[in-house]
């Protein structure tokens, strides 16, 4: 409860006053394409070298916490997931804001990432020690499984044919070889400059979810669209509430999820999303409704997305190691102050330390407060006419993808996987398990070479891999995974014929 | 659903199965080895599922995938053509907001349904693009401090 | 229209085209870019962004440095581009790592060598420490060496990747004990490597100094020696690799720095080579980068040239017995 004695000083004038620039700031820069919070984080770094390290804190924790929830925005009105977190809200959310109920799930999204985030928070408060050794206890071949369980999620995510999102998973795992190996240093597959580096992961999501939604645009041709006779739904606040008060078991799910795996170092807050959309889709009633603005697809992935944003600060702040980017940068904000993460925080200057976890917390509120604000304004973007609204994200996709390394090639690639995935989609592939092969394809490959060569010179790949509670325990719920998929599949035969699964996407695309 | 969807499906498929191809050789053929383990296990994966599509397609067993008519194509050519020039040529060629600006206003032209023959669409479509390169400058340049591609003009 | 807009770009492209061939005496004239080739938030990003936070000053550059990163396979990625895409025009900079990209060079399969780059100035030096958990039953060099002897191959220690000062620092204890070890290179640079050592999924680690130094802070950690030719004033108390009886010398120091691409105008070189030294030994930028455990070292261009050539050689030397 020491938390609770040091609410006060998020209150004073100056540091509120930072907590919500540093909250609008972050919503703002969350919703910019090509913005992760990674690196809306990092820009803000240099604005504290004149603050004093709570203050500083203040302004990042509030500015990551709002940022992750940013991505909604994006994600939601434009279909451009902001950073690998929003994946998720945009299979439902955006589906949602082009029916006109943009309000809708710009409110499901904040509030779900209240929820979450709130309890994200409070674990970190209250659970510090016990998260530290979870955090630690996923080494190698633990990872390596956590990335295959992913891989089970793709035959089941966003596809009609589960051969072709398989498929598509496999484009994604390939793409993700390209360039340099990360162990090795070996080049591979560059058949261009733009590649020379590899596929960065932002401008590919960019191109991925973005242009084939303005070329889809473009197939509509000069006709006045639907888009602008659609009336945008006015939402009353209090109707998303009891929404999302209902969909417990969807909130629950994302939050859990979020929280246990979002802290699995290097790992979690990329997959998170996904996972939580997964399983909730998995044990909902209403499985057929997802993808098509159901409001528990949303739910579960901000629910999860920003319950990850306590729980990955746990290695940061216990053990002193930055689990995932975004804290890494923060590691660098404590530092220039003079103050070492880990004991050294909390025992010699328990200020900066709950001041900052405080003011994530209060950041969360004011974040979904402002959230909510803006939500009935931002979904008159679904009134925007189809030329206009085409060109607008061509515009930002391009500004978006070069701004993360300030790179031609990533603007290269990210229009070739756009335009190249606008046809695949044509022809029933999707771009969320292609999206998924791409992150996992690194995270599974790393950990199994490591693995391999701790195993190569302690003992024997088999027991390395295949031996221990955790190691069975991942392998336990791939293998359950799989075996459900198919059950679902065979019962189900979801598309029994081809005019079906046709008539379906039409209502879709 | 006709003999162009199909062959569309056995064309898409099939530039899918040869890039899994292409993959899987220069997986198991290049150097070093040890570096092209993971990419081998994926191309053969990759090979495998490519095929059985390419085959479901040739059969005209395909379940899913619309496709594209042909109105569809010709909508989508000029605007597709535009934007490619725009990302792989101009942007870089002419600067990023000059670039920008000319493309906006382009595909704006091309597929706004309003009169081409009333002035007010004209006004309005400046407007329009003025108004988004405004933010774009606000947003990337005066806050972000992205330093863009620059030829002519800013 | 569209022609009139052609024929006005070309005239302006013309008109710009003529402006810029200048003497650069009035460099900067906008804010500049530094590559970082790590991720943000790791150690090299740290200090790049301290030590440039007072280039916007008028006694620096006067205009501002924009960090940019670009991670990847060891720093390979962001030199690849940095020697074949960047632009030479005084405005793109870049940070430097010695051994690394020296080391990466003569392995080869990379665009770079020490030739593709000129040196502007250095400003720290990075020792890299062997580390092991704090639970650890080694408590010197010592029983590391003799748990390596009596099971060769067998202990496993971690580092930021193959052919970074690590990966050096780990050839050069292999070779001075002379015995085998299981060098576990990370993807997640030297924080994944710091975290396999803490977590004991690894029996030991080489990493920085300067995380370690946190590390140990924190209680995690235990340091059995410094890879360098005598102490550091970070860590009084540990002995050096020569001290405990290894033949080590500094070749892992990991040297931090900027340059510039080759083919940068000689006038912005030296601008730079005069400025930057200057900018670094700032009285803020030496607090902050103590504050934060990270050593400073300030080099000139010249003395850099010469560091970057002796290198060359003794890494020559150690690598061509792989």
């Amino acid at each position: 409860m020491e938390f609770i004695g040091y609410m006060g000083d998020v209150f004073t004038p100056i540091n509120f006053a930072l907590l919500l620039i540093g909250t609008i700031g972050g919503l703002i820069l969350g919703a910019t394409p090509g913005l992760s919070p990674t690196m809306a984080v990092a820009l803000l770094i240099p604005f504290t070298f004149k603050l004093d390290a709570t203050q500083g804190l203040i302004l990042l924790g509030a500015a990551y916490t709002s940022t992750v929830a940013g991505g909604a925005v994006s994600a939601i009105l434009l279909k451009i997931p902001g950073a690998p977190a929003n994946i998720a809200t945009t299979l439902d959310g955006h589906t949602m804001a082009r029916n006109g109920q943009g309000a809708k799930a710009l409110q499901l999204s904040f509030l779900a990432s209240l929820v979450g985030g709130v309890f994200g928070v409070m674990l970190l408060i209250f659970l510090t020690p016990v998260l530290a050794q979870w955090a630690l206890a996923f080494g190698p071949s633990h990872l390596f499984w956590l990335a295959i369980l992913g891989v089970t999620v793709i035959g089941s995510l966003d596809s009609s044919s589960v051969v072709k999102g398989l498929l598509s998973g496999c484009i994604g795992l390939w793409l993700a070889t390209i360039g340099f190996d990360d162990i090795m240093g070996a080049q591979r597959f560059i058949f261009h400059d733009a590649v020379a580096g590899g596929i960065n992961i932002i401008p590919a999501l960019i191109g991925l979810f973005a242009i084939p939604q303005v070329i889809t645009m473009f197939a509509n041709g000069r006709k006045p669209s639907e888009a602008e006779v659609l009336s945008v739904e006015r939402h009353p606040i209090r109707k998303a509430i009891s929404e999302v008060a209902r969909r417990t078991r969807a909130l629950s799910i994302g939050t859990a999820v979020g929280s246990f795996i979002g802290l699995i170092p290097g790992v979690g807050g990329q997959i998170a999303g996904l996972v939580a959309y997964d399983q909730s889709k998995k044990v909902s009633s209403e499985r057929a409704k997802f993808g098509t603005g159901h409001s528990e697809g949303i739910i579960a992935a901000e629910s999860a997305n920003n319950a990850m944003v306590g729980p990955s600060l746990v290695p940061l702040l216990t053990l002193s190691i930055p689990g995932s980017p975004t804290a890494a940068v923060l590691l660098g904000g404590l530092l220039i102050h003079g103050i070492f993460p880990g004991s050294d925080l909390f025992d010699n200057h328990p200020q900066v330390a709950w001041t900052f976890i405080n003011s994530m917390l209060i950041g969360q509120i004011m974040m979904c407060i402002f959230g909510l604000y803006v939500a009935g304004l931002a979904a008159r973007v679904a009134q925007v006419p189809n030329a206009v609204m085409a060109a607008v994200v061509l515009g930002l996709a391009v500004f978006g993808s070069y701004s993360v390394q300030h790179s031609m090639g990533d603007v290269y690639v990210m229009a070739a996987l756009g335009t190249g995935m606008y046809f695949l989609e044509r022809f029933g592939f999707s771009a969320a398990p292609l999206v998924l092969g791409l992150i996992l394809g690194p995270i599974a490959e790393a950990n199994f070479v490591q693995g391999s060569m701790i195993a190569n010179a302690t003992s024997n790949l088999g027991t390395y891999f295949l031996t221990g509670p955790l190691n069975l325990t991942l392998i336990g719920i791939v293998v359950a995974s799989i075996v459900y998929s198919v059950w679902m599949e065979l019962r189900h035969r979801r598309y029994t014929t081809k005019d079906e699964a046709v008539a379906k996407e039409e209502a879709l695309s | 659903m006709s003999a162009m969807w199909q062959t569309q499906h056995v064309v898409a498929s099939g530039i899918v199965a040869a890039v899994g191809v292409a993959v899987a050789y220069i997986s198991y053929t290049a150097q070093p080895a040890q570096a092209f383990l993971f990419p081998r296990l994926i191309s053969t994966v990759f090979v495998v599922l490519a095929l059985w599509t390419f085959g479901k397609a040739l059969i005209g067993k395909t379940k899913v995938g619309n496709g594209l008519n042909r109105t569809q194509m010709i909508n989508i050519a000029p605007g597709l053509v535009v934007a490619l020039i725009y990302i792989f040529w101009a942007a870089k060629g002419l600067g990023f907001y000059t670039a920008t600006t000319i493309a906006f206003f382009i595909l704006l032209t091309l597929y706004d349904p309003a009169p081409h023959n009333k002035l007010r669409t004209w006004i309005k479509r400046v407007l329009i693009t003025a108004g988004f390169l405004a933010v774009m400058y606000g947003l990337f340049a005066m806050l972000l401090k992205v330093y863009t591609p620059r030829e002519i003009f800013f | 229209m569209r022609k009139l807009i052609a024929a006005a770009s070309m005239a302006l492209l013309s008109l710009t085209g003529a402006a810029s061939a200048d003497d650069h005496g009035n460099y900067p004239e906008r804010p500049l870019m530094m590559m970082v080739s790590y991720g943000a938030g790791g150690a090299t990003d740290f200090q790049a962004r301290i030590v440039t936070m007072t280039a916007g000053n008028e006694d620096a550059l006067g205009m501002p440095i924009a960090i940019i990163n670009k991670p990847g396979a060891g720093g390979r990625v962001g030199w690849n581009w940095f020697a074949t895409q960047a632009e030479a025009d005084g405005y793109t900079l870049g940070a430097y790592n010695i051994p690394h990209f020296i080391a990466q060079s003569i392995e080869g399969g990379v665009s770079y060598s020490a030739d593709s780059f000129e040196p502007i100035a250095n400003w720290g030096a990075d020792p890299a420490v062997f580390v092991v958990a704090a639970d650890s039953p080694f408590n010197s060099m010592e029983d590391v060496v003799n748990y390596a002897k009596e099971n060769p191959g067998q202990l496993t220690f971690s580092g930021a990747g193959l052919f970074v000062g690590h990966h050096i620092a780990a050839l050069q204890l292999e070779k001075a004990a002379g015995v085998k070890l299981a060098y576990i290179p990370n993807n997640k640079g030297g924080a994944g490597a710091m975290k396999a050592v803490i977590a004991g999924e690894v029996l030991g680690g080489v990493n920085n100094l300067s995380d370690a130094f946190r590390a140990r802070e924190a209680g995690n950690v235990k340091i059995l020696g410094v890879f360098d030719l005598e102490r550091n004033d970070f860590l009084p108390d540990v002995p050096t690799m020569a001290e405990q009886g290894f033949d080590i010398d500094n070749s892992s120091v990991n040297f931090r720095g900027v340059m510039v691409p080759k083919g940068t105008p000689q006038p912005i070189i030296d601008k730079l080579a005069a400025t930057v030294p200057e900018m670094f030994k700032n009285g803020r930028v030496a607090k902050k980068m103590k504050a934060g455990g990270s050593p400073m070292h300030i080099m000139t261009r010249d003395e850099v040239l010469e560091m970057w050539a002796a290198r060359e050689e003794t890494l020559q030397e150690l690598l061509s017995g792989l």
